[in-house]
């Protein structure tokens, strides 16, 4: 790879971070809206570090290059082939160096997969993770371990909500809630979820599902809830529910699913965010 | 000279820009007629293909990308997409540092700062792994411009392996995934600590310089450091970004082909789970900063397990072994991928057995 093509390489990458983070909002299909600033500036950084590659190589200076003001040209050589100056002097400077540090100028193969991000991004542009995902994990994660000395307070929108006043939880934490909270707070209380629809393979219902997501999509953990009295909708369609939680009997910890009885559902388009 | 290809038809002359002219002046000074004509022809079908890409790019886009709706297609491209981008400013951020300490710092700082005596460096480099926060796509360059510097090897593999295990914002997610296990934060960052100093001081006393292939530090003379800057930062960023691009293809696809369940069935044996959670490390290449919340979710593992995932996954995942070789060569990743993955694991089974 020649180091027009690195440059070029470098100028296409930064340009995929940024229009997949300042004119659209894909990258929250992939990372967490954390990243987003610094996916901006590693992209200003590529594109810049492209461009000044790409320039210094047609003006035909090797390693020499226009930032040669920045510090007093040291060597007689610099001096003469500055830019517009002698290139006779500049070639041989370049040459040289080509033939003893050619691993160096050029880069090995692998680089050209730098490419397939660019072409992921501009040609696939791949959705957020959805019913696939959840479908393909199987069973939910299981529950965190117990922990006795755990304080018991949760901070989540059920705990500030007034008694009656319906609660509008991540589907992370009303999982959470069923199944460590032995205070069962969340009994007959009205609670409001949002998630994407995915058919039950194995038996009645479907699943009201979310993904949750630490850092970027590699290490997505389903969430998702049982919902068994109103006709499974289409796959991978968002809904917010309203509805109580089907409390179980026995020992919180012994449920491998959480049931969610609804009482008004209504579809919503994609939230910005996909993940919790 | 001027008409030597098919793409240069018009004269010179006529094209004024600098472009044409550096071409040109190129083609007449090289005394060979060949040696003048392969790298402008050469630089002009880089831009042809470059346009040609972007052309293909355009229509791929158009009429493509409503047909792939491969459903475990997609997962495997949000995963692969996801596993580039997340790394990217972890990548540029390393390579920026890497170049600055190349162009910036004299060599005789690192003297002031580092013990000469290799054996002594090797746990001053792994303390100071707990000052960089990154990940490991952050570490492998800097460890590599370390050593190009005149740092010992060791200590600048210790260092590589102790900047993402221990740094603070590992352990801040460590103690937020574990919250309420303060043990969980503590064993990992003695067992980190302690593969990564042990591994420096088995290289000290074992390695040889030669398995590390380190580009010869071609700093034209009188180049200024803003050039070898831009030179260190273009070179890192073509070497360790290649293969991380490799890493992220291969753990995608694992990521999507190895159901879960599997791992599942394995969760009671008590050495068994921990070596399954090790190599899930190495495969799934989960940012070190990220694999505190995917070890909890691990719920029906053992301690002793989940900490194998976090000393193990900073250390040797796919995606590090990748860049490794892209920056220090195979010969040295083919020694060093099993050492550390030895020495973790012995480290995780002793201080799982102590502390948790």
């Amino acid at each position: 790879m020649n180091r027009i093509a690195q440059g070029l390489t470098l100028v296409l990458l930064g340009a995929a971070a940024l229009t997949s983070t300042v004119p659209t909002d894909l990258y929250l299909n992939w990372v967490k809206a954390g990243f987003g600033p610094f996916l901006i500036a590693a992209g200003v950084v590529m594109v810049v570090l492209g461009v000044l590659v790409v320039v210094a190589e047609v003006r035909g200076e090797g390693d020499t290059s226009k930032e040669e003001e920045v510090a007093p040209a040291t060597v007689a050589m610099d001096a003469s082939g500055r830019n517009t100056g002698e290139v006779h002097g500049h070639d041989e400077g370049h040459d040289g160096h080509g033939d003893d540090g050619h691993d160096h100028s050029r880069a090995p193969w692998v680089a050209w997969l730098l490419l397939l991000p660019v072409l992921a991004v501009f040609v696939v542009a791949p959705p957020a993770l959805g019913s696939y995902t959840v479908e393909s994990t199987g069973g939910s994660a299981g529950p965190p371990p117990r922990d006795e000395g755990r304080d018991s307070k949760f901070n989540d929108a059920l705990s500030e909500a007034a008694p009656g006043e319906a609660a509008r939880l991540d589907i992370q934490e009303f999982v959470m809630r069923a199944w460590i909270d032995d205070e069962r707070e969340m009994a007959d209380r009205e609670i409001e979820l949002t998630g994407f629809a995915v058919p039950n393979e194995e038996g009645e219902g479907w699943y009201l599902a979310r993904l949750q997501m630490a850092c970027c999509a590699a290490d997505a953990v389903v969430n998702k809830v049982l919902i068994t009295d109103e006709p499974a909708p289409e796959t991978d369609s968002w809904w917010t529910v309203r509805g109580t939680w089907v409390e179980p009997e026995g020992d919180l910890y012994d449920v491998s699913e959480h049931e969610f009885a609804t009482e008004e559902m209504e579809e919503v388009t994609d939230p910005p965010d996909p993940y919790e | 000279m001027s008409e030597r290809t098919t793409h240069e038809s018009a004269p010179s002359s006529s094209l004024g820009d600098s472009l044409a002219r550096g071409w040109d002046d190129r083609g007449d000074e090289l005394p060979p007629a060949d040696w003048g004509r392969r790298p402008g022809a050469r630089r002009t079908g880089t831009v042809w293909l470059f346009a040609l890409i972007i052309t293909a790019m355009a229509f791929g886009h158009a009429w493509f990308s409503d047909e792939l709706t491969g459903q475990a297609f997609l997962a495997w491209a949000t995963i692969f997409t996801a596993i580039s981008f997340q790394a990217m400013p972890f990548l540029v951020f390393g390579v920026a540092l890497s170049a600055a300490l190349v162009a910036f710092v004299p060599t005789s700082a690192y003297r002031r700062f580092i013990p000469d005596k290799a054996s002594y460096a090797v746990p001053v480099a792994g303390a100071s792994g707990a000052l960089l926060p990154g990940c490991e796509c952050a570490s492998v360059p800097i460890a590599g411009s370390l050593i190009k510097r005149g740092v010992a090897p060791a200590a600048a593999l210790t260092f590589l392996l102790a900047a993402p295990s221990i740094n603070p914002i590992v352990m801040i997610a460590t103690a937020v995934a574990f919250a309420g296990q303060p043990e969980m934060v503590l064993a990992r960052f003695t067992a980190s600590l302690l593969a990564s100093v042990v591994i420096g001081w088995i290289w000290v006393r074992f390695g040889r310089t030669d398995w590390l292939r380190l580009p010869s530090q071609s700093t034209t003379p009188g180049a200024s450091s803003w050039q070898v800057f831009r030179e260190s930062m273009l070179h890192d960023i073509m070497h360790a970004g290649g293969y991380l691009v490799v890493g992220a293809l291969a753990a995608a696809t694992l990521n999507v082909m190895v159901p879960r369940e599997w791992l599942l069935t394995v969760a009671e044996a008590p050495i068994l789970s921990v070596l399954v959670l090790a190599a899930l490390a190495i495969l799934l290449s989960i940012c070190s900063e990220a694999d505190a919340f995917v070890a909890v979710s691990l719920t029906d593992f053992s301690p002793t397990a989940k900490l194998a995932f976090m000393v193990i996954g900073p250390i040797v995942d796919l995606k590090l072994i990748a860049m490794q070789a892209g920056v220090f060569g195979w010969r040295f990743v083919v020694r060093f991928a099993p050492l550390c993955l030895v020495v973790g694991l012995l480290s995780t089974f002793l201080i799982g057995a102590l502390i948790l």
